[in-house]
């Protein structure tokens, strides 16, 4: 009997795509499926390492799986709102905010504990900003020996903000996503110019949006380079980096979660003896050498805080994905082009966000 | 079989497959390799005969969890004239329990155990065994190291340093019965209560229609649940998951209420005990309360402000999903025997320390679940309560359980993020390895007890206001009366919303937190009598001149007004920290927030569930039934409950597996009524548990053969009771593609109507619906 | 108050609630303090809603309109039912009361987390000198001494070392005590009369000793040092328990320690 239960109108289908004119509710496979995507990930992600030991290939392999698992819920989220068209856009029906639209307002209420997901974070880093004594004071006090490690708090400003080159990500990716916010508007206004044809709209809106989701990625290449990777100093502008040819990456300059030993060469009474350069008051008559420092607590701190803005801009490219493949088939007019705004609210906030990390941990 | 019903089965099945998964892969405790299986990883590279050694007072067959003293010890070894020789040891027991005497040994974990650094360079060492409570074979392993002061002057140098093993092995009494392991007993509760809750749908959806139960109209049924976005629907299941919770973490309770009913007892091992009240604390709030709080919120909010769903139905459905997945991961170490020990609070450094069971990881990974799905809520009911009121419906013409929502989930919302940090910390801190809470590396301990309580407080709050909620709208329909001081009951919800925020330090009074900070605390915390007493005399003044039709909500709301004043008076001696030195961490602190949590949001429940029950499912609920569940679980619970006030003056402390009591003041802290007091109270725990599967019954019966309920039963004002019972989908109106028609809309029966917008939403307007090309639209 | 206090410091002890295992006269004064002001506010609260209940019930006992007082009607929100004096009273009056018993609580909290440099315990003492400690008159059970010693306490999983540092054994003194039902604790000797300051820490994880006899507990924080008075008056118990009271793992529930304290 039920043999047509997926096609009726009024019961449309819980996998996608769906019938908009209808209005809510539809059933949706969706939410299920990645939630059980999510505690699969948390699961596995916990089987395969323990205390930063990797521990078993099946939980890490299980991981993929999980993001398998996720990737289907989204896509079927995704195919539910392939063929949205504005029509069953909800707005608010009661005094007083007749008209205004109830998912703007939601995006609004988002953004707001996203906030406190951020303030919770700079608190931690405040915390132990201004509760663990800074490495280079400790360095400079004298108030170590060689071979015993102190524990100190390392900001990654202090490798980073050292030279030009190691800030040249950093700073590429503030332009990258100040940018991004701007183009993200263009899409919206192009989605929403009324008096432009099909064609040209298409055209533009997926041109911003896809310019968008290059900006994006680029950030998050530039975070690997900067974290894992590094990169070679470009050829004439070696003599600037002190004849270095390659910038290293926080990763191999020892800036670890489990740096319990971390050497830096301006820690030791060498690198000032071979510059030339006046040794530290506190270290005169001091037995010099290298200083060994538990530095874990600074690079949690900036790996989590950095870390979790980039996933934000992760789930950004998820977004910027669909939103582009929708554009290119014409997906956005002037009557639903407020979702590229509602979008557009989340990327101004990582935005934002990052206007605030860029200083406070790569600058300062 | 349609390929639409095909796909629902292959996703139900993976579901399914994943979910069995889950349990059996274990995250055993980690032990130290090879140790058990006779290899040693002490100083040198293979034992030495020269050594030898002995385990005294390990008897030949052991007495079911009787304590054993062995001593360990050692003669011979590298030989120096001048020295000594001396040394460390590692036992290891398959099973059973080892413990230590005096500072010279330390337990790694229950089954291993080793010397400490004071009782590094002995000859001997005593230790405890107590046998396991199962008949087994039992096998002691012994590595004992011998050194001679530092005879080759190398720290970990092998040749001054000889080892040797020894390994004994004894049977059990094998003619005692065998005796359940806690943690079989239950995991076979749970899934006995899954099995029962599942046949008891299937028998919902059977009585029905039973002319066509079959396969093919039961594919489409249950996928139609897996997937609704109705909201109705989606608090049904928030209710389901909510009860079925209630029962488990009840059966936990259970469990830890035998252990503590006779003094010394060791029905359960420490192990067993600290994680049930773990699970039994994360279980109560989050997986409990909070979706049954969802549940009345999902069913009755769009009701009662007249919107035809909530705004975001399919992230609805998100936010109820990610708590079953988010159970199974809190539960995943208990089916392995590893749960998480860390008590609710979960205080670092404990909960990043290697000590705390395998099960940690888990736990924290499902409330990170929990604290996603609370957020999607709190989005949703924001912005469902702010912008889809009905017609006439301003701000202060919300009903006051919708008010309670709000306020709710906005102190929910903006704390909740501060736990999800707290837990991803502590996740990654034991997954990856990060150090935000690894003492050595600087990490501060009180930073997880500021994320924490700055979301736990507005927490218990959270749980508690919906229950206003229900009891403001239960008194006034009960009272025949319109509710007393409206709007000072709004502005007493508003007061404690915000008070909230900054009253958590009272939980950390003794954690060596700066005393100003404490000191503004208790400033602050002693401000919350005054809204809660506002709310209480006004719920009291409504009934004056009122009418009062006793119902068995009528019942559960004047059994919560007694039994939250009385939890409002015990929450009075914790700001006052002369008193709360004492009292923190004792029964008396048990005693105060099962008062409020149970006398107050669980009766608020009962209230909401009596009240609200004909309205979900269009049958009433018998009466008579209602007030025997009333009398009995009232009566057993304040049985239960009061006693612990005094056990906790006396000095029996929290979170502690067994307690001792003796005649003799001092020795064992607690004077001998203790004993028979906390017999009477597991006695009425038992009453109190089972009196709620009167409720239970009821609604079974209700669904079976209950009389059809009239769309207002009670007589009351608010929307929910304009539509039928039950109430249709979409819950008002209709929507022709374009706009929704034929909503409510709210009269007023006050001269004065709606002065709205006020200055605040007409900010709040104009920051929302800009009228320029980008951000607004046309109309 | 006066006159009471003046008997405290006498050596009287003010009215004890059965079995009160706790021995501080601030806690007792206050306990007593705001039992009587629950029993106050209980009395008016239960009072009026066992009125209520049984005087405003109604007539039929059904949901008849004729019973509906203020004519609610489905879809209409109702009259507003408030009285502003009324709802003004009962917001002042708490709230006095609420001042009335913070300031009496507040007291207390000088004496508690008084300054080891010439707060009320003085300062550190000399070798041979002795705190004499006396509760003041007058001040509900606030404690003076004209010094103070100072001793070690580490807490590990799982259990308490105390150290003496170099008090004499007169003063303070540890051993190992074998109890029946713990099995062996370490034992804190202490002098009646004296005051101590104990500093803490711990080795592992947070933990927190409960002398249950003194009414007092501070957390033990690793990596951080917390500090605890511990006023030994004269009318002091002499054996008392120890307790941990913040969990910190398996055997939390035998970490303990036993107080004993002589003349």
């Amino acid at each position: 009997m039920s043999s047509d239960y997926g096609h009726d109108d009024h019961h449309p289908s819980a996998w996608g795509p769906h019938d908009w004119h209808h209005g809510a509710p539809h059933n949706s496979w969706a939410p299920i499926i990645m939630s059980a995507g999510f505690a699969i990930f948390l699961f596995t992600l916990g089987g395969a390492y323990e205390w930063g030991e990797f521990v078993s290939s099946t939980y890490a392999l299980m991981i993929f799986v999980s993001l398998g698992v996720i990737g289907l819920g989204i896509l079927i989220w995704w195919r539910q709102d392939f063929s949205f068209d504005g029509s069953y856009e909800p707005k608010s029906f009661g005094a007083p905010y007749q008209n205004i639209d109830i998912r703007k307002v939601a995006v609004w209420v988002f953004l707001m504990s996203e906030m406190m997901v951020f303030t919770s974070l700079f608190s931690t880093y405040i915390r132990y900003r201004t509760g663990i004594e800074n490495c280079k004071t400790v360095f400079e006090s004298g108030n170590w020996v060689e071979g015993t490690a102190v524990t100190c708090f390392e900001p990654a400003s202090h490798l980073i903000a050292s030279s030009w080159f190691h800030l040249a990500p950093g700073a590429i990716n503030t332009f990258a996503l100040i940018i991004s916010s701007f183009t993200i508007v263009q899409a919206l206004r192009y989605a929403k110019k009324k008096d432009l044809d099909e064609n040209t709209r298409r055209r533009k809106v997926t041109m911003f949006l896809g310019t968008t989701w290059l900006l994006a990625i680029i950030f998050l290449a530039l975070k690997m380079i900067e974290w894992f990777i590094g990169f070679p100093t470009p050829g004439p502008l070696t003599e600037l980096n002190h004849g270095h040819t390659e910038i290293a990456s926080l990763y191999t300059e020892g800036y670890l979660i489990n740096a319990d030993s971390y050497q830096h060469h301006y820690y030791n009474t060498h690198y000032f003896e071979d510059h030339d350069m006046e040794l530290p008051a506190g270290l005169v008559g001091h037995s010099g050498g290298q200083m060994m420092a538990d530095i874990q607590v600074s690079a949690s701190t900036f790996y989590v805080t950095t870390g979790t803005h980039g996933a934000h801009v992760l789930g950004g490219i998820v977004v910027l994905t669909y939103m582009t493949f929708k554009a290119m088939n014409g997906g956005y007019t002037p009557k639903n082009a407020v979702g590229i705004e509602y979008f557009g609210l989340y990327w101004h906030f990582v935005d934002l966000v990052w206007v605030l990390v860029f200083p406070f941990f790569y600058l300062y | 079989m349609n390929t639409k019903l095909s796909r629902g089965l292959i996703a139900t099945l993976l579901i399914i497959s994943a979910m069995l998964v889950i349990p059996s892969t274990t995250s055993q405790p980690a032990g130290i390799e090879g140790i058990g299986s006779g290899g040693c990883n002490c100083h040198g590279p293979s034992p030495d005969s020269r050594v030898s050694v002995v385990l005294d007072g390990v008897p030949e067959s052991y007495n079911y969890s009787e304590t054993y003293n062995l001593t360990v010890s050692f003669s011979g070894g590298p030989t120096s004239p001048e020295n000594m020789n001396q040394g460390g040891f590692h036992l290891y027991t398959s099973h059973g329990e080892l413990g230590v005497v005096d500072g010279t040994a330390q337990v790694w974990n229950s089954n291993e155990l080793s010397h400490t650094e004071a009782g590094n360079d002995q000859t001997s060492w005593d230790v405890t065994w107590k046998a396991p409570q199962t008949d087994s074979n039992v096998e002691f392993v012994l590595h004992v190291n011998s050194v001679n002061g530092n005879a080759d002057g190398v720290a970990g140098g092998t040749s001054g340093d000889y080892w040797n093993r020894l390994s004994i092995q004894i049977s059990g009494p094998i003619e005692v019965l065998e005796q359940a392991d806690p943690f079989v007993v239950l995991t076979v509760l749970i899934l006995v209560s899954a099995i029962l809750l599942a046949l008891t749908l299937t028998y919902v959806f059977y009585s029905r229609d039973p002319e066509s139960f079959d396969w093919e109209k039961f594919g489409p049924w249950i996928s139609d649940w897996l997937t609704t976005t109705d909201h109705k629907k989606i608090g049904t299941l928030y209710f389901v998951a909510g009860l079925f919770f209630l029962g488990v973490g009840g059966i936990m309770a259970l469990l830890i209420r035998i252990q503590l009913s006779v003094p010394g007892n060791d029905f359960l091992t420490q192990e067993q005990y600290n994680q049930f009240f773990t699970l039994h604390g994360t279980t109560m709030i989050f997986l409990a309360a909070m979706p049954m709080i969802n549940g009345f919120a999902n069913w009755m909010v769009p009701l009662q402000i007249g919107a035809p769903d909530l705004a975001l139905p399919r992230i609805n459905a998100m936010s109820f999903w990610l708590q079953p997945f988010a159970a199974i991961l809190i539960f995943t170490g208990v089916f392995s025997g590893a749960g998480a020990d860390t008590g609710w609070t979960g205080y670092a450094p404990y909960v990043v320390s290697e000590g705390a069971h395998a099960g940690t990881t888990m736990w924290a990974a499902g409330q990170i679940l929990l604290v996603a799905s609370s957020t999607l809520t709190g989005v949703n009911f924001l912005t469902t309560i702010a912008v889809m009121r009905a017609e006439g419906m301003g701000w202060m013409q919300m009903p006051l359980f919708t008010w309670s929502i709000m306020i709710a989930n906005v102190m929910l919302f903006l704390s909740i993020p501060a736990f999800g940090i707290g837990l991803i910390q502590v996740f990654l801190d034991r997954v990856i390895g990060t150090a935000f809470y690894d003492i050595a590396a600087g990490g501060d301990p009180l930073l997880w007890s500021h994320l924490f309580w700055y979301f736990g407080h507005p927490e218990v709050y959270v749980v508690i206001v919906p229950s206003f909620g229900i009891i403001s709208e239960v008194i006034a329909t009960s009272a025949r009366r319109s509710i007393f001081g409206y709007r000072s009951m709004v502005y007493a919800l508003a007061g404690i919303g915000v008070v909230a925020f900054i009253v958590y330090g009272h939980h950390m009074f003794t954690s060596g937190m700066s005393p100003s900070l404490r000191f503004i605390t208790m400033l602050t915390t002693m401000l919350v009598a005054v809204p809660t007493g506002i709310k209480i005399f006004n719920w009291l003044m409504t009934m004056n001149g009122g009418s009062l039709v006793y119902r068995t909500h009528t019942l559960w709301a004047l059994g919560f007004l007694v039994t939250f004043t009385l939890g409002g008076f015990s929450g009075m001696f914790f700001p006052s920290i002369a008193m709360d030195t004492h009292l923190h961490e004792s029964y008396f602190v048990v005693a105060h927030f099962h008062y409020v949590l149970v006398g107050g949001t669980v009766f608020g429940f009962f209230a909401g569930i009596y009240y609200w029950w004909p309205k979900a499912t269009g049958k009433m609920l018998s009466e008579r039934l209602g007030a025997l569940h009333f009398l009995t679980a009232f009566i057993s619970y304040n049985a239960l409950f009061w006693p612990m006030h005094r056990l906790g003056v006396w000095g029996m402390t929290r979170r502690h597996h067994t307690y001792f009591v003796t005649t003799e003041e001092a020795l064992g802290s607690l004077p001998m009524e203790a004993a028979g007091w906390n017999m009477f109270i597991s006695v009425s725990a038992f009453i109190f548990f089972f009196s709620n599967f009167i409720m239970v019954g009821n609604m079974i019966i209700s669904s079976i053969r209950g009389v059809d309920a009239p769309a207002d039963p009670w007589g009351s004002w608010s929307f929910e009771w304009m539509t039928t019972s039950p109430p249709p989908t979409p819950s008002f109106g209709h929507f022709d593609g374009e706009k929704w028609h034929d909503l409510p809309k709210l009269k007023d029966a006050n001269d004065h109507i709606a002065n709205e917008p006020g200055v605040i939403a007409r900010w709040f307007e104009r920051l929302m619906v800009p009228n320029d090309e980008l951000g607004g639209h046309s109309e | 108050m006066t006159e009471k206090a003046g008997h405290l410091s006498g050596g009287f002890r003010p009215v004890r609630l059965v079995n009160m295992s706790v021995t501080t006269v601030i806690f007792e004064t206050l306990w007593n303090e705001y039992i009587f002001w629950s029993l106050v506010v209980g009395a008016i609260a239960f009072g009026w809603l066992y009125h209520h209940s049984f005087w405003y019930l109604s007539k039929s006992g059904e949901v008849g309109s004729t019973e509906n007082i203020d004519d609610l009607q489905v879809g209409v929100f109702p009259r507003h039912n408030d009285n502003i004096k009324l709802e003004v009273a009962w917001t002042l009056l708490p709230f006095i009361l609420i001042i009335y018993l913070t300031y009496i609580s507040w007291a207390p909290l000088d004496a508690m987390w008084t300054s080891p440099i010439d707060g009320n315990h003085g300062g550190e003492c000399e070798e041979g000198e002795s705190s004499n400690n006396r509760i003041l008159e007058g001040s509900r059970g606030i404690i003076r001494s004209d010094c103070y010693h100072i001793i070690e306490i580490t807490a590990q999983q799982w259990f308490w070392s105390f150290d003496c540092l170099d008090l004499s054994t007169e003063i303070c003194d540890t051993d190992i005590e074998s109890m029946e039902v713990y099995g062996s604790v370490p034992e804190l000797f202490l002098k009646r009369g004296e005051t101590y300051l104990a500093n803490m820490t711990s080795l592992d994880v947070t933990h927190a000793p409960w002398f249950q006899h003194l009414g007092t507990k501070e957390d033990t924080v690793p990596g951080q040092n917390t500090q605890l008075w511990l006023p030994i008056t004269l009318d002091m118990t002499e054996e008392s328990m120890i307790l941990c009271a913040e969990y910190c793992g398996d055997a939390h529930s035998v970490m303990a320690g036993k107080l004993s304290v002589h003349d």
